[in-house]
Parts: C-alpha cells; structure tokens; sequence
C-alpha cells in the first residue's frame, strides 16, 4: 500500500467522505472535557493532545445492557433473557492516538481470541473504520516509546493519518483503511521517508527511553515474590481511576437488575484495585489488602500480558494513570523496581 | 530562603528526630511527585527518606486518610485543614492520640491544577515554586508566572483553620486564614426549590464515573466495608444509572456530615473534577447551625450526630 496525501483545502471534502454512511466521531473539547463526539466534517480539530478518557468506551461502554427479560407470563418468552444485540454501527472514528489504539488491539484479543468471541464487542469493532492521529508533539505525559510503541505506531489502525505541514498524510494500514482512503479521492503520493523523518523527532522528544527488558526475561514468580510491592502499595487509595482511564484495562463485573417489569443483565467496568473485585461467595479474599491488588495491576500489565500476548505489554505509554492518579503512582517508577528486582535475579 | 524551602527543611529535621527517639515509627509526608504540579504521600522510616520528604504548594492529599486502623507511633505532616481530620480521628477512636504526632505546617493554601491549566494550556514541562505568592510554570518556548492567589483550591480560599494550632510542634510562621466562611454559595443555593436543588446536584455528577476516588481520598471514609460495595445486600447497582450515583453521593454527604474539615482532597482525586464538596457544604452549614459545632477543633469534642442530649433541640429525640 502506498501513502496518500489531502491537501489543506480538501480536508473538508475528506471528512465529509468519512462521514458519508457512517457517523464520525472524533476529540471534541478541551482539557479534561476533550472527548470523541459526533462532528461535523467541517468542525474537525487536529489541536488536541488526547481524549480525557480512552475511546475503550466506545466498544467496552462503562455500563451495557447485554441481555433482558419480561415477567409477563401472558406473552411469549416470560421470564427468558433475550439478547439485546451488539449496538455496533458503521462508525468512522479519527483521532485516536497510536497508544490508545493499540490499547484497543491489545483489549481485542481478551474479546477476540481463538477459544471466544464476544459479539457484543465484535459487532462494534467490525462496523468500526479507525483513523489515527500520529503525534508530531507528544504530551510531557507520554512514554509510548518506552512502553514499545512510538507516536506514529500502527497497531490497531485502520489508517495513520498525519501532518505534513498544512495538509494531512494517510498511511492505510488494513484493507478496510485502504477502501476509505481510495473513496475519500485522496492522493497517492510516497511519504514512507517523511514518516521516518516525523516518527524520529517525535520519538526524540520522549528523551531516551528507559529499557524494561529485564521484565520481559525475569523469572514471574522472582517478580511476583519481591518484597517492594509492599512499600509501591503503601500510599495507593485503591480509588481505581488508573483501570477506570488505561485503554487497556477491560475487566469487567456482570450484574443482574430486576424492575416490576423483567430484568436486565448488564456489563459494567470493574477494578482490580476494589477489595470487591476478587472476594468469594464464602468472604474468602485472595488479594485481601492493597499490596496484593497493587501487585496484580503491575504484574498484569507488564508481564502477564507480554506473556500471552506475543511479547507486547499490557501499557502502552499513553500516560492517563500517571496523570489522573491521585498519590502520584507512577507505573514509569514500578517498571523500573520491577527491572531491578530483575537484575538482582540475574 | 522561600518559605516552602524552610518548611521543607524544618519538616526533615522533625522527622529525623522524631524516628531517631523513637517518638515515631514512620513519618508519612509528601515527596515530590515525578510529574509537574504533583506530590506523592510518602511513609519514611530512615533519615535518608526523611531527605526525600517536602512541602509544596500541591501537597493536596490528606494524610490523616492513612491514618484509621494503624498501630504503632507515626507522624503525619499536617496542612490546617488535615490536623482537624486527625484529631476527628482521635475523637472517633480511629487511631490512639498517644500514638499520633502531628508536623503541623501553617499552610498557605494549595493550588488548583485545573485553574492553573486554564491560565496556561500549553503542556506544562516544569513548575518552580521558589516565590511565596506565585508560581512560574515552563514549557516547550513559555515560562509564564501564575499569581498563587488567583489559583487557589476553593476550599482553601475561604480556609479559617489554616495553621493547625493544636499540631505537637508547628514548622513555620503562623498564618491567617480567612475571617469566617460565610457559606454564601450554599445559603443561595438552599434558598431554591426542591426541584431546583436536585437539578443543580444532578448537572453537578453527571459526569462521576462512581470510580470512588473521592471516597477513598477522604480521611472520613474509613468503613471497613462502604454501603456501596455490600453485597448482602446489595444496596446499589453497579451500572451508571443516575439514581445510583445519586445515591451513592447524598448517602456519603450524610455520613460525612459534621465531620468534613473542607481538606478538598475528594474534589482533588476526583478525575473528572466533580465539586464533590458541595454535598458535604450543605450538611456542614446543616450542622453548624443545628449544633454550633465545627470538628477538628478540640481533642475531646463528640460529633454531633453521635450523641445524645436531653436538652436537644429536636422534638422527636426526646
Ligand atoms: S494507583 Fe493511584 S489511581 Fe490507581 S488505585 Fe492506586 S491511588 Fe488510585
Ligand atoms: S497503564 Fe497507564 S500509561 Fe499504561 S496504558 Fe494504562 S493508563 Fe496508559
Ligand atoms: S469530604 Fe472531602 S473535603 Fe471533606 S474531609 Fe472528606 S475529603 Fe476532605
Ligand atoms: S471521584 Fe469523582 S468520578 Fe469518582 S466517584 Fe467521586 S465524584 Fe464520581
């Protein structure tokens, strides 16, 4: 596939394209108000940093209603859950940065894998087309490059899109990308080497990037066993925004609500950081204090996931806990005592 | 030297005597954060992490949160607002007086990151907090001052109890809050209707996430088990239905009241900036004129709504 390139005053004409049959959303607001919203093709903004929230949301809502019952025993189906449907439509959504986006694709195959498929993320994400935003001045909160990503990553985009100078460049990354840029009426032009160019300087603001390799080679249970979880532990809240804000985080709690009418079972976000979130029916807890639910976020994202998934980690810089979280745990600060207890294994 | 500076020195030199006499077994302070604008509470236990402990004009959390259940002596370095919950604390049997040792630091007020990014959007890279009245924020081609008055948390703009007089020592000058919280903002607000009031809290939490970091930053909330999180039963859902959440918040109000020292730390840990405050603002009014009482204030002062008096003014308690 090659580059493509819309000029300034075509870009209007772009995004109309991508709004034609589908809905397009992309970061609306600022600051802590910035979020994906329906937009006019003429109302798109590239001054944005990032969403306030990741766009998990979008196909992992915080609470969705799965399936519902009726108790009228009078008609058909009294008392039996029906699925309510998956809600996907055809969605265009432009602007996602590169860590968010693959923060989806790595979610994707808890969702998506070759023992399940859960259809109500799956019918979302397949009518979905995602259009990234690359960052040519990433925020003083990102560490996607030290996480194994880079301002202009690719994972989970269906096309990345650009600046060049005033206009936009696209890079269709998926054959479903590749038909909305064609359609779109950009054109073709080769900006492999511009990328280089971009992706190096934007790469070169993020500092020299900590190595946290050793965790990848570091013995899970010498990791697990370390005596600082105890003091990493020690000033966190367990308030759970840093789940609640990462694009990765995707566990989830199902919970059944009854009215006079039926009831709904529905999916809401859960946190590893609640106590509730690992109690038994029998009041037996497995992470019975903070240490242990502090543990498990870090442990998750940096070696667990690697683990299943190919080597890729379960954070991917985007900066969001760093940022929102209340005592100022810093995951940069834990990967790098988990690179130490690393080294001392070694 | 700047003030904070001096604090910072006065607060390492206490916490080293005080682990070294054995007065205090951890000294839980702040150190700084390892993003702009941030502290972090920090626990330490030797001399060398008292070298890490600081004050700053964003030591925003409320240490007395780490406080309920702990054994063993410990000190806490205390903002005016803090000191009052620690001692609410003590009065609530949470942690024995004998045990605790207050750093009680005259505060000045602490600022508001959200006021500071509305004066300055552009990424902030680097804060210098050498002046006493202001701030100076850098970034990528920008350094610009920021006047500390003008970003003032709210809570501390209309802060009476600003230096914790009854702290075991006090780093620093003594310092005037204001003359009296006049409450105007809530007075206004309990003038309007019912109907009028429960729109205003609604648009107020429409965006909670029920994320509870508010609760969880609160010195108040130290239930073992919170009503939102009991299973048998279940007293709420789990969804994002508004009537939960409302829920959530007018019972948290409730349970506060009486006890809330304005520390702020709710609406600071809040991640969608909820004024959070405002529930517990209306019963404080509540109680201070139901009872006259204000908490925090002396060692030996009951909470209001954990006593009984025959000469109440209620009718149905009699
Ligand atoms: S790490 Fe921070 S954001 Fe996460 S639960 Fe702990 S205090 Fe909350
Ligand atoms: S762990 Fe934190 S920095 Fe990493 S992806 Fe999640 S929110 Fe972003
Ligand atoms: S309710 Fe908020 S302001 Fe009041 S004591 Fe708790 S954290 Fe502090
Ligand atoms: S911290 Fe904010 S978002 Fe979280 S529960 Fe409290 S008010 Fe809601």
């Amino acid at each position: 596939m090659s580059e493509y390139i819309v000029k300034e005053n075509a870009l209007v004409d772009f995004f109309k394209s991508l709004a034609s049959g589908r809905r397009l959303l992309t970061p609306q607001g600022l600051g802590d108000k910035c979020k994906l919203e329906e937009t006019p093709p003429d109302k798109v903004n590239l001054d944005f940093s990032n969403t306030h929230m990741s766009p998990k949301s979008l196909l992992f809502p915080q609470t969705e209603a799965l399936m519902a019952f009726h108790n009228d025993a009078s008609k058909p189906q009294a008392f039996v859950y029906q699925s309510l449907g998956d809600k996907g439509e055809p969605l265009a959504v432009f602007g996602i940065r590169p860590c968010d986006a693959k923060g989806l694709s790595i979610a994707n195959k808890v969702f998506q894998n070759d023992r399940f498929t859960d259809n109500y993320w799956k019918g979302k994400i397949d009518q979905a087309v995602l259009v990234g935003l690359a960052c040519d001045n990433p925020s003083p909160q990102c560490f996607c490059a030290a996480m194994g990503g880079s301002p202009f990553g690719e994972a989970g985009l269906d096309v990345l899109a650009f600046r060049q100078g005033k206009d936009l460049g696209l890079k269709p990354l998926t054959p479903k990308g590749e038909e909305l840029v064609k359609a779109s009426g950009a054109q073709t032009a080769n900006l492999a080497d511009a990328i280089k160019g971009l992706e190096a300087e934007a790469v070169k603001s993020q500092g020299v990037p900590p190595d946290y390799k050793g965790i990848d080679n570091a013995d899970l249970m010498a990791l697990f066993n370390d005596p600082h979880w105890l003091a990493t532990a020690e000033n966190c809240l367990n308030c759970g925004v840093c789940t609640f804000f990462c694009p990765t985080c995707h566990c989830f709690d199902i919970q059944d609500e009854t009215s006079e009418k039926g009831g709904v079972r529905m999916r809401n976000w859960d946190t590893c950081m609640s106590w509730l979130f690992t109690v038994h029916g029998t009041g037996h807890n497995p992470r019975p204090s903070k240490t242990e639910r502090v543990r498990q976020r870090f442990m998750h994202k940096l070696k667990y996931i690697p683990l299943k998934q190919d080597g890729v980690r379960g954070c991917t810089g985007c900066g969001r806990c760093v940022a929102m979280c209340p005592v100022n745990i810093d995951i940069r600060s834990v990967a790098l005592k988990m690179t130490q207890t690393a080294a001392s294994q070694a | 030297m700047p003030a904070l500076t001096d604090i910072t020195n006065k607060i390492r030199e206490s916490a080293k005597k005080l682990l070294a006499s054995g007065q205090a077994e951890v000294v839980i302070g702040y150190r700084q954060g390892t993003i702009p604008m941030t502290t972090s509470p920090f626990f330490a236990r030797t001399a060398d992490e008292c070298d890490l402990l600081v004050w700053s004009n964003f030591a925003r959390i409320n240490l007395a949160n780490y406080l309920p259940g702990r054994a063993g002596k410990v000190a806490m370095v205390a903002k005016g607002c803090d000191a009052r919950s620690a001692i609410g604390q003590v009065t609530e049997n949470q942690i024995l007086k004998d045990n605790l040792y207050i750093i009680g630091v005259p505060c000045t007020g602490m600022i508001d990151t959200n006021l500071v990014v509305a004066k300055e959007a552009r990424p902030i890279r680097e804060v210098v907090e050498t002046a006493d009245d202001s701030i100076t924020v850098k970034g990528q081609g920008f350094s610009t001052d920021i006047k500390k008055d003008e970003v003032l948390r709210r809570n501390c703009k209309t802060c009476v109890n600003r230096t914790p007089k009854l702290a075991n020592e006090l780093v620093g000058q003594e310092v005037n809050g204001a003359a009296a919280d006049d409450f105007a903002d809530i007075k206004a607000l309990l003038a309007k209707t019912p109907a009028e009031r429960m729109g205003y809290f609604k648009d107020l939490i429409k965006d909670c996430l029920r994320c509870y970091a508010c609760r969880n930053a609160c010195p108040l909330c130290y239930c073992p088990v919170c009503f939102v999180d009991e299973t048998r039963p279940q007293w709420l859902g789990k969804s994002t239905d508004p009537m939960d959440t409302m829920t959530f918040h007018l019972l948290r109000g409730l349970h506060c009241a009486g006890r809330c020292t304005s520390c702020g730390a709710c609406e600071t840990a809040c991640p969608v900036n909820i004024k959070v405050r405002e529930f517990n603002r209306v019963m404080e009014l509540t109680v201070q004129n139901n009872w006259n009482y204000e908490p925090g204030l002396s060692w030996d002062q009951k909470p209001p709504l954990t006593m009984f008096q025959t000469d109440d003014a209620a009718d149905f308690i009699k």
